[in-house]
């Protein structure tokens, strides 16, 4: 052995100098199993001591074939499959589906029906980012705000089973109408779950918006621009977090949307730059809102009338296709449905936004730390049954 | 609209074949030709006039006995494109022959025109059987990498064994709601003849 080499003397190289230690990637796979991905999603992160590297997102361990399942089942038998992709927003998954459906088939749907798909997608609407807030503040290390939010959401659960008869997994918006009517006290109830849940809107946002720890942890974080959402093909939140003005109830309506008043908040950097987690964070907060807004706005204009529109009972889809987008809770929902003029669907494609915003977070996460990165997939709220379908 | 894009991508891209199809139900579409898919995406997203800056999404379908009056075994693939500037939406339609397991169809990657392409392009490989020529990362991704066959082609059957696990095992299997009917009045039936049988028996011995 060289005896300067060890004596540390020599040209301040030792057997502990900087030439011989390892200076490797380490390689951390994230989950399948792990709280923070919120399901089965596996991270590869190759990690430089605490910042990642590279990550390398694998999904597909909660594919249930849905797109295959579709092409057995007739038009009506699906709509139970489309409940299981997004299981905390499964209204939505409903609404687009019917919605494809009845623009092939030309079917009128009846007011009192449009008022109340509106009104229970906007109430699913705040129920699924009730459960974002209490969830991200969880992998942020706070436990408390969950149980509000929790307390809150079991509301709507609670009035949703009551309409519907399950409290996640609906089936409760059909093709050509809604199943079950809704009575007057269901509707007096929402309005007093809406003039409570803006007090409570403000209180999450004291306890959790404005705290400084949480300040720290999501301001500045993840930051995505609008080239890059545009770039990924970003929808919902997540691009409006970037400050991109882009609603699809606003700018291509369905339904009702086009008679209400509500307005579309995007992200201002107000504790950081334009496009980090807080600025995702604080426009779901303020989307509650609007949606509370949308809600009374339906309750005033409900009318009297039939729940379901004509639809043929032997329901087949004339020869076509039709691509259909509606806005869900956690981005755009767009179903690709080919007919062959058949009582079965030829191809249903569902286009996931979770599946578009997991595959950025490759991009979204080199040089973040371990613990920000958690933050970051927190903040685009992905839900694993509608990534891998 | 549709023939105004078929005619403006006419004229950028030679060769594009593009042409309006127009749908008498649901949504009409853009069907170009499949060697220069890179080239009118880039012209599309480039054009002044569309600005088509988002890729949603690219949904594969598998016509085994083609498509209308042609006969060819193609396979569709679709590309949604949008515009968030302009607000526009645009179905783009490739066709490629079918082709087999050692013979996979190929189409041209646009990753390098939106990155979104990536993973959904991945979706329409692993699903469809569809190679794109030039994407960065070439696998599968809602199936095990070492999976055999294409989910959504009609013909598809699944592998037997997987990793040393039988796939679909008979116990497992669902009967049909008609084989099940007929296989509950055949039980009853031959209960009943049993009983009959048994009556008669008695009776006999009496």
């Amino acid at each position: 052995m060289d005896s300067t080499e060890n004596s540390g003397n020599g040209n301040g190289q030792n057997k502990y100098g900087g030439e011989k230690l390892k200076s490797e990637l380490l390689t951390v796979n994230m989950g399948p199993q792990h709280p923070a991905t919120h399901g089965v999603l596996r991270v590869e992160i190759k990690t430089d001591s605490e910042v990642v590297a590279e990550a390398i997102p694998h999904i597909g361990y909660l594919h249930r074939c849905f797109e295959k399942h579709c092409e057995n089942i007739d038009y009506r038998g699906n709509l139970p499959f489309c409940d299981r992709m997004d299981y905390l927003a499964a209204m939505h998954m409903e609404l687009g589906y019917c919605l494809a459906v009845e623009k092939m088939i030309g079917t009128e749907i009846p007011r009192r029906a449009e008022y109340i798909r509106v009104m229970i997608s906007e109430l699913q609407r705040i129920a699924s980012h009730l459960l974002f807030t209490g969830v991200y503040a969880i992998d942020l290390g706070a436990f408390t705000p969950f149980l509000y939010c929790f307390d809150q959401r079991e509301k709507i659960l609670r009035l949703f089973e009551e309409i519907s008869g399950a409290r996640l997994l609906y089936n409760y918006i059909w093709i050509g109408g809604v199943w079950n009517d809704i009575t007057d006290s269901q509707l007096s109830r929402i309005k007093e779950f809406c003039e409570g849940i803006l007090v409570e809107l403000d209180k999450y946002m004291d306890l959790v918006g404005q705290n400084k720890i949480f300040v720290e942890r999501t301001a500045n974080i993840g930051v995505m621009t609008p080239e890059m959402c545009y770039n990924y093909g970003a929808t919902g939140p997540v691009l409006r977090g970037s400050g991109v003005d882009w609603d699809l109830r606003k700018k291509r309506p369905y339904s009702i949307y086009e008679e209400l008043d509500f307005d579309v908040p995007v992200g201002e950097g107000l504790k950081g730059t334009v496009g980090d987690c807080w600025d995702r964070f604080a426009v779901r907060q303020q989307e509650m809102r609007e949606s509370v807004k949308i809600i009374k706005q339906c309750l005033d204009g409900i009318e009297e009338g039939p729940i379901m529109g004509k639809v043929p009972k032997v329901l087949k889809l004339p020869k076509g296709e039709i691509y259909m987008r509606t806005e869900c809770a956690r981005g755009e929902l767009g179903y690709h449905i080919v007919s062959d003029g058949g009582k079965v669907p030829y191809r249903v494609k569902a286009k996931s936004s979770c599946f578009t915003h997991t595959s950025m977070l490759g991009e979204a996460a080199p040089g973040l730390l371990i613990a920000d990165f958690v933050a970051v997939i927190g903040s685009i709220d992905i839900v694993l049954g509608e990534v891998d379908r | 609209m549709h023939k105004e894009i078929a005619d403006y991508l006419n004229g950028v891209v030679s060769g594009a074949n593009a042409k309006a199809l127009e749908a008498e139900a649901g949504d009409s579409s853009v069907l170009v030709a499949s060697e220069h898919i890179l080239k009118v995406c880039q012209a599309l997203k480039d054009s002044e006039d569309h600005q088509y800056n988002v890729l949603q999404t690219i949904s594969g379908v598998d016509y085994p006995e083609g498509v209308g009056e042609d006969k060819t075994p193609v396979i569709e693939v679709n590309y949604m494109i949008a515009s968030f500037i302009k607000n526009t939406e645009i179905i783009l339609k490739v066709r490629v022959p079918r082709g087999d397991d050692e013979n996979l169809p190929k189409v041209e990657s646009v990753c390098s025109v939106w990155k979104s392409a990536d993973w959904q392009e991945r979706e329409c490989y692993d699903l469809l059987g569809v190679e794109f020529v030039n994407h960065p990362d070439h696998r599968r991704i809602l199936n095990p990498y070492d999976w055999k066959g294409h989910p959504l082609r009609k013909d598809y059957k699944a592998q037997e064994v997987y990793q040393g696990m039988t796939v679909y095992p008979e116990d497992k299997q669902n009967i049909p709601e008609q084989d099940f009917v007929v296989e509950q009045n055949r039980l009853n039936d031959e209960a009943k003849a049993a009983a009959k049988k048994a009556r008669e028996e008695a009776k006999k011995d009496n």
